[in-house]
């Protein structure tokens, strides 16, 4: 654009002040005329104000980072604001609760959508948050080729520390409609925190607050599920967004800063008061790369905003329609007298479930339980190492911000590997595990569960 | 001057947008849709044009409009049935259809709908308010509608709403025979007919051979072994056939084949599946005496009290706060001293007879007789005649006491 759009101009050209961040038209921050406007936005609209004035076209694109952190950010949000009515519909008590579920599913005015929009959002983020660490992985984007004050490496530490709270809160989630699929689901998980050498008792004691299931772990699961998790994700979740500012956005836009050509600046003319007089001289000549102005970057408002809107309302979307044709699935009440054949816990937790059963051997009379080493153990260890593979990771600066770059070929496809690993592990123990856990195919139908009447 | 950077995104992204905001509006839509397609709607609207047809558009207005429901607080029970069934209490729709046919009255007048709701008897799920759901067996729901469809698809011998009759004898377990419940009643003739109890325990007695029998209904679905039955693998097509051959789906019981015929062993095993541990409230239970029922010696005692010698006392009033222990008056609130030594006893605390004390009485005794108990002379000269009696009694039974201890044979009252 080489001038300003006429209807624009007439608005600013009148009486009023041009004060930064007043304008005389509503909503103007989102349509601004200029750079300096566009600038103006962030700093004046409080929905706009964490987004800096401009962004690297590289941190835009679609098929680098797939705004998988902008899709988990959306959930969370449809998770909290489809969270709150069911804070009012939802009774935490044993004697009430599975009857209160039942009223939201059937009485309650959008009561089952609301519900089933709350369950969809929550599967959905837990494929969303894995996938956008996934992403960071394979990207390296944990790496800080600037250097300065980058520290992308506790991001990713965050990340990882936002994936379990995220998990968690699915799990404390899962209790409480307090119904067949709920209770058993929380009894294997709990079990297998049981395995924990020495103290696993002690924490499985901790978690459900006694030895059975019962109003106790309930209201535990409750008060952590509506208040003590949403709220620390909250804060590391602003943390987390802050630290992108702070270390210069994506890392697929270091990437552009590496490879812009440093170019001379001619040494521009300087002009200092000082108590004798005017000094007048020239700047130092600099080598810089420009990658704030010109061709590789644009205004935050409206080209951020725009795409950030269709991320988040494309995923309220989606999830708004899924919710209508999914509804979500409610057992006959808790019964801690009849387990479920095959009791499963959450799928996200599936994969380990199938380790616990792959490594349990029986020999003889005599069973070695696998719970420590596929509760406990494996993902003690795959944790453990994804926190501090950024501190592991010797590949060099240009392997940053791009896909599968030759430098990382082994770590990507040894983490490929495990991941494909989990994936088919959580297909079998979802889809392939039938009663006492035995195998079948999705050909072979399932034993007819018998019923009362 | 003032210029805004160029962009490449506006043109690709702003249909996109667009594109968003239209699924936006769609999801809308489909949502506000889901939640009013609701079939109750339907039903209500056919019923309301049923009754305008029958009863004139003026009784329309009272057939009401939404949700509605039942509220069973004592079993916590919510039915909704009433949103589609809400001919239950109308007059005239007794031919009609389901969802639409009058209930029955009879049942109603000892079974009133408020106090028991509708699937306390009818099984369903009384949360759901949508056909599929409310009728059962859905999924994940395990007390069906008991109706003649069930009936039909077990089978069941003459009367198909048979089934019923297990939540019946939910309540009704302990009666001998209950009116209407024939499948029922035909079991409990037939357990004590064949002597189930010399090997099962029911119901606080019987034999320890077989199993415990008392809350065999609660056993769940899957604790059955279904190796043998062809079929159905339900709980209630488990004992039919257990019942017809024990030792066809059990070959090592030494449950004895009693040759029961189908219908014979279908009312067992309604009878047995009704006997579940349901927390059915006290004043549910029929026959049973909604009291605290005295013994006989406490009955013995009240009547020796109304009418012994000490019945005078009584009469008066006396008792509400003297026992007369000698004539076997108890006080119930025993405030003041025992009446049967009062001849000696005012003797020694005022210093004057009770002849006496009685014609100008002091301290509590003159506000009661004042006030509550008032005495013509001549009431008085019956009341002095008593307690003389009273105390003369007082010393025989003293005397009989000292000799019965002395001899060391039992004191009589």
């Amino acid at each position: 654009m080489s001038s300003d759009p006429p209807t624009t101009k007439a608005t600013f050209s009148g009486a009023a002040p041009e004060a930064p961040g007043f304008h005389p038209r509503r909503l103007w921050s989102w349509r601004p005329a200029s750079d300096r406007q566009a600038g103006d936005a962030v700093v004046s609209n409080f929905l706009l104000h964490w987004f800096p004035a401009k962004t690297h076209r590289a941190s835009l694109a679609w098929s680098y980072s797939f705004w998988l952190g902008t899709v988990s950010a959306a959930l969370l949000l449809l998770l909290t604001v489809s969270g709150l009515p069911l804070l009012f519909l939802y009774i935490p008590s044993v004697e009430r609760a599975y009857a209160s579920v039942k009223d939201i599913e059937y009485v309650v005015t959008f009561g089952s959508w609301i519900r089933a929009v709350h369950r969809i959002s929550a599967h959905l983020m837990v494929i969303a948050v894995a996938l956008h660490l996934v992403r960071v992985f394979v990207t390296a984007a944990y790496k800080n080729p600037l250097g300065g004050g980058q520290r992308r490496q506790w991001n990713w530490v965050l990340g990882v520390v936002m994936l379990l709270l995220t998990l968690f809160l699915s799990f404390t989630g899962y209790l409480l409609p307090w119904d067949q699929l709920a209770y058993w689901a929380v009894t294997v998980g709990t079990n297998i925190a049981s395995s924990v050498p020495a103290i696993g008792p002690n924490i499985r004691e901790l978690l459900i607050g006694g030895r059975t299931i019962e109003q106790p772990t309930l209201i535990r699961f409750y008060v952590l599920h509506v208040l003590f998790l949403p709220g620390l994700l909250g804060v590391l979740f602003a943390y987390h967004m802050w630290r992108i500012r702070k270390d210069g956005g994506l890392a697929s836009a270091d990437r552009v800063a590496l490879a812009a050509r440093k170019v001379e600046k001619p040494p521009s003319k300087t002009k200092t008061y000082t108590l004798l007089g005017i000094a007048r001289g020239t700047a130092p000549r600099i080598r810089a790369a420009t990658v704030e102005s010109g061709e590789e970057s644009v205004n935050s408002v409206p080209d951020l905003a725009r795409r950030a809107a269709i991320v988040v309302l494309g995923t309220i979307a989606v999830v708004g329609i899924l919710s209508v044709f999914i509804r979500s699935p409610l057992e006959e009440p808790a019964n801690p007298l009849i387990t479920p054949n095959p009791a499963k816990a959450p799928w996200y937790f599936l994969w380990l479930q199938e380790v616990v059963t792959d490594t349990t051997i029986h020999i003889g009379r005599f069973t070695i339980n696998g719970a420590f080493i596929g509760g406990v153990l494996l993902p003690g260890i795959l944790i453990a190492l994804l926190t501090v593979w950024p501190w592991l990771d010797r590949s060099p600066a240009a392997a940053t911000g791009v896909w599968f770059d030759r430098a990382r070929r082994r770590q990507n496809v040894v983490f490929l590997a495990i991941l494909v690993a989990i994936l088919l592990l959580t297909v079998v123990g979802t889809f392939l595990r039938g009663p006492y856990w035995n195998f079948y195919w999705p050909w072979q139908p399932w034993p007819e569960l018998p019923s009362r009447i | 001057m003032e210029k805004r950077s160029d962009s490449p995104f506006p043109r690709k992204d702003r249909p996109v947008l667009a594109a968003v905001g239209v699924a936006l509006v769609v999801s809308t839509v489909l949502f506000a849709w889901s939640d009013r397609k609701h079939d109750w709607r339907w039903y209500q609207h056919d019923f309301r044009r049923q009754v305008v047809e029958k009863l004139g558009a003026d009784r329309a207005k009272a057939v009401p409009r939404g949700v509605q429901q039942i509220w069973v607080a004592n079993l916590r029970r919510a039915d909704r049935c009433i949103t589609c069934h809400q001919a239950t209490n109308w007059k005239g729709f007794e031919a009609a259809e389901h969802p639409f046919r009058t209930h029955p009255p009879e049942i109603l007048k000892t079974h009133p709908v408020e106090k028991y709701g509708c699937t306390s008897c009818h099984g369903g799920q009384g949360w759901a308010i949508d056909v599929e759901d409310a009728h059962a067996p859905a999924e994940h729901w395990e007390e069906p509608v008991l109706g003649t469809e069930l009936g039909e698809a077990y089978s069941i011998v003459d009367d198909k709403k048979a089934l019923m009759q297990m939540n019946c004898n939910v309540c009704h377990r302990y009666d001998r025979h209950t009116p209407g419940a024939d499948s029922i009643n035909l079991a409990k003739a037939l357990v004590r007919e064949k002597g189930c109890r010399a090997c099962h325990f029911v119901n606080g007695r019987g034999g320890t051979i077989g199993p415990d029998l008392t809350w065999v209904g609660d056993k769940a679905p899957e604790q059955y072994e279904y190796g043998r039955l062809s079929g159905q693998k339900t709980a209630f097509a488990w004992h039919v056939a257990h019942f017809k051959d024990p030792r066809a789906l059990v070959p090592d019981t030494v449950m004895p084949n009693f040759h029961f015929s189908t219908k014979e062993a279908q009312a067992l095993a309604m009878l047995t599946l009704s006997w579940r541990r349901a927390p059915v409230p006290a004043d549910y239970r029929p026959g049973v005496p909604r009291t605290d029922a005295p013994t006989p010696e406490e009955v013995a005692a009240e009547k020796w009290i109304e009418t012994g010698p000490g019945a005078w006392f009584v009469k008066t009033g006396c008792f509400v706060c003297h026992s007369v222990s000698a004539l076997g008056v108890k006080s119930p609130a025993q405030i003041g001293p025992d009446l049967s030594t009062a001849v000696e006893d005012v003797q020694s605390r005022f210093g004057r007879t009770v002849d006496d004390f009685l014609a100008a009485p002091t301290g509590t005794m003159a506000v009661v007789l004042s006030r509550q108990i008032i005495l013509s002379p001549a009431e008085k000269a019956i009341a002095v005649q008593k307690l003389r009696e009273a105390f003369a009694e007082h010393q025989k039974q003293k005397a009989a006491g000292v000799a019965a201890a002395q001899s060391g044979g039992p004191t009589t009252p």
